[in-house]
């Protein structure tokens, strides 16, 4: 084994950066989230005010609405993605022309830049121009119109989500249900059991672990949304689909209140750590339990 | 030395999952906030604030030392 | 033998679910052609004509052009970067026995779960009135932008590579050792090579990440580093009429996402979950 002078040598520039990039602005947000800070206000210089910001925050309704308003919509388009990832990602375990084609193109959307995703379902959906709302009018009589009725911007916003992330969830479940034993499940098959019966206790209960991590990752790339909801809705009509990221930059640059802005950014880490960890620990739970399984 | 070896392995006390040292400060860390941020919103009216950090300093020292 | 394919019922679900999934992007097409006279005709889905104007006009304008060279500066540089200190870490990581390395390689992972929209009020700040030198500061420069996207770019590519280079059987290294090879010809004349295909997926896959990101640099950004999403961007908010333009510069930003798609297409999931799931 070499020294590790030189291993370390080699490690240092990562370390470095991301210890400026990642957790530099981590300890300075922590340190500016106690003060009262705004350049443009009367007194321009930061004065410490201990924790009075996050006293103003835990009553600031617009910013608890704002965080719950993004909670629902993260739920609601992971759960439709799971369901539909999990069903397609079963056909594609079977065998059918064209398929590797299908899958490919199916892929697409995922390499595209999210802004460009909202740019192209606002392209969809606008009124007078996009074939959406015209063909739902002459086809169902449906009056649809995103700048104006607040369901269904955040329809459509989970609508996009699912069109953006459903092939991740549905390639992530087929390589889980590739690489699944074949054995207990030609057995099921033989004792008589049915396809609900398999599902429900066979296949989910050994891909628990996979779908655990395949929420933990969703879920914290949907509480993140900010680029898409900007392009096509822009947090409207009203503040339907004003979401925290969107809230964060839309209350705290214009009005360049720099320490409410950090304690802002502060609790949403501090929420998104807490989810991330739960979820974590599920997840080893999950792999403890199969293991444990396997093993009785 | 030997003590401090014992409290960073992994153990389960009476918090559901097994945990280390790192585990027990994060969870700690974690309370310590979410005590302060509901106190603020529903108990600061009528009980300062000290008390909920003396309060969760002392959680945090049970989960320390049984969690 | 038989004649009908089997489960050709999949195919036909499946043809639809290929529509359903082009149909957007083939519609963006569809505007970036139509003149300002056919553009508000949803009925018609069908485009024959083309209208280059459109594509013309953004690409013939100095600041969009500006735009997209910064991205594809911005985009390769920290394609560069991310790929060298990947290899050199993954390396490290996978080959010395560094005292706490699992905990270092967690720790890098975790970088990228940081919700950006938390992170965009301190970096504003450290960029625009903490990290300076003189006159310069890191607000609104390239390298400002090829450095921040490594906070979400390294931790996939260290953990893409770190399992190419633990595939890599050590007995190599150790009997180019023996016949007297450093650390560097080890690096260059073993590793490299062998991992070469991981490596290219690596940089293509944080290159287009970078190309995409958007928050970061309309927030980092005023004018010298603006990038094409940015650009994207300004379209609703400043001209906001103009759709035909819009589309075409999403045309233009999506470009990269369909040329290296047939490429990458195994390879995103590893690099999207971090190969949580293989």
């Amino acid at each position: 084994m070499q020294s590790p002078r030189t291993g370390w040598g080699l490690l240092a520039p990562t370390l470095i950066i991301l210890a400026i990039t990642g957790l530099l602005p981590f300890l300075y947000v922590v340190y500016v989230g106690f003060f009262d800070w705004n350049p443009f206000a009367a007194t321009k210089d930061m004065v410490f005010a201990g924790v009075n910001n996050y006293r103003r925050l835990v009553f600031d309704n617009d910013f608890l609405q704002s965080l719950g308003r993004t909670l629902v919509f993260a739920v609601c388009a992971v759960a439709s993605e799971l369901v539909l990832g999990f069903l397609l990602a079963q056909t594609l375990t079977k065998e059918f022309p064209g398929k590797t084609f299908f899958r490919t193109v199916f892929a697409l959307p995922l390499m595209v830049a999210p802004i460009a995703v909202g740019a192209t379902w606002r392209l969809l959906t606008m009124p007078g121009l996009g074939p959406l709302p015209y063909y739902l009018d002459k086809l169902f009589g449906l009056n649809y119109n995103i700048g104006i009725f607040s369901d269904q911007a955040t329809l459509t916003l989970v609508l996009m989500d699912i069109w953006h992330w459903t092939p991740f969830v549905t390639l992530v479940f087929l390589a889980g249900l590739i690489s699944l034993p074949k054995e207990p499940f030609e057995q099921a098959q033989v004792d008589g059991a049915n396809r609900w019966q398999i599902f429900r206790y066979l296949t989910v209960p050994m891909l628990m672990p996979i779908i655990l991590t395949t929420v933990f990752i969703r879920m914290m790339d949907a509480l993140r949304i900010v680029d898409e909801a900007w392009m096509l809705t822009n947090g409207g009509p009203g503040t339907s689909t004003l979401f925290i990221g969107i809230h964060i930059w839309r209350i705290v640059f214009p009005k360049t209140d720099y320490g409410y802005g950090s304690a802002m950014s502060l609790l949403v880490l501090y929420l998104t750590i807490v989810l991330c960890w739960l979820l974590f620990v599920a997840i080893t739970s999950a792999r403890q339990h199969e293991v444990e399984g396997m093993r009785g | 030395m030997n003590d401090k070896n014992n409290s960073t392995k992994p153990r389960q006390g009476f918090l559901p999952i097994t945990t280390n040292l790192f585990d027990r400060v994060f969870i700690s860390v974690v309370i310590l906030v979410a005590i302060h941020l509901l106190w603020m919103r529903f108990l600061e009216a009528l009980l300062p604030l000290w008390i909920a950090t003396i309060l969760s300093l002392v959680l945090a020292v049970i989960i320390l030392k049984w969690g | 033998m038989r004649r009908v394919p089997r489960n050709i019922g999949l195919t036909v679900l499946w043809i639809g679910v290929t529509i359903l999934t082009l149909f957007p992007i083939y519609w963006l097409f569809v505007i970036s052609a139509r003149s300002r006279v056919e553009l508000f005709e949803p009925q018609r889905l069908i485009q024959t004509t083309f209208f280059a104007e459109n594509y013309i006009r953004p690409l013939s304008d100095r600041t969009f052009r500006g735009y997209i060279i910064n991205s594809v500066i911005i985009a390769t540089g920290n394609a560069l970067l991310v790929t060298i200190l990947a290899v050199a870490a993954t390396y490290a990581l996978s080959r010395y026995r560094l005292k706490g390395s699992s905990n270092i390689f967690f720790w890098t992972i975790t970088n990228r779960m940081a919700p950006p929209a938390a992170f965009l009020l301190p970096l504003f700040l450290l960029y625009a009135r903490v990290l300076k030198i003189g006159d310069w500061k890191m607000f609104d420069t390239h390298i400002g932008l090829i450095l921040l996207y490594c906070v979400f770019n390294l931790p996939f590519a260290i953990w893409l590579l770190k399992s190419i280079m633990d595939g890599i059987p050590i007995e190599l290294d150790e009997a180019a050792r023996v016949d007297g090879a450093t650390t560097r010809m080890v690096l260059f004349r073993i590793i490299i090579p062998l991992a070469a295909p991981g490596i290219a997926i690596t940089a293509i896959l944080s290159w287009v990440f970078a190309w995409n990101e958007y928050l970061f640099a309309a927030t980092l950004t005023s004018v010298t580093a603006r990038t094409i999403t940015t650009g994207l961007a300004e379209f609703v908010t400043v001209t906001g009429t103009n759709w035909g333009e819009m589309a075409a510069v999403s045309v233009i930003a999506l470009l990269p996402a369909l040329l290296f798609l047939a490429l990458v297409q195994k390879y995103i999931v590893i690099g999207l979950t971090f190969g949580a799931v293989k």
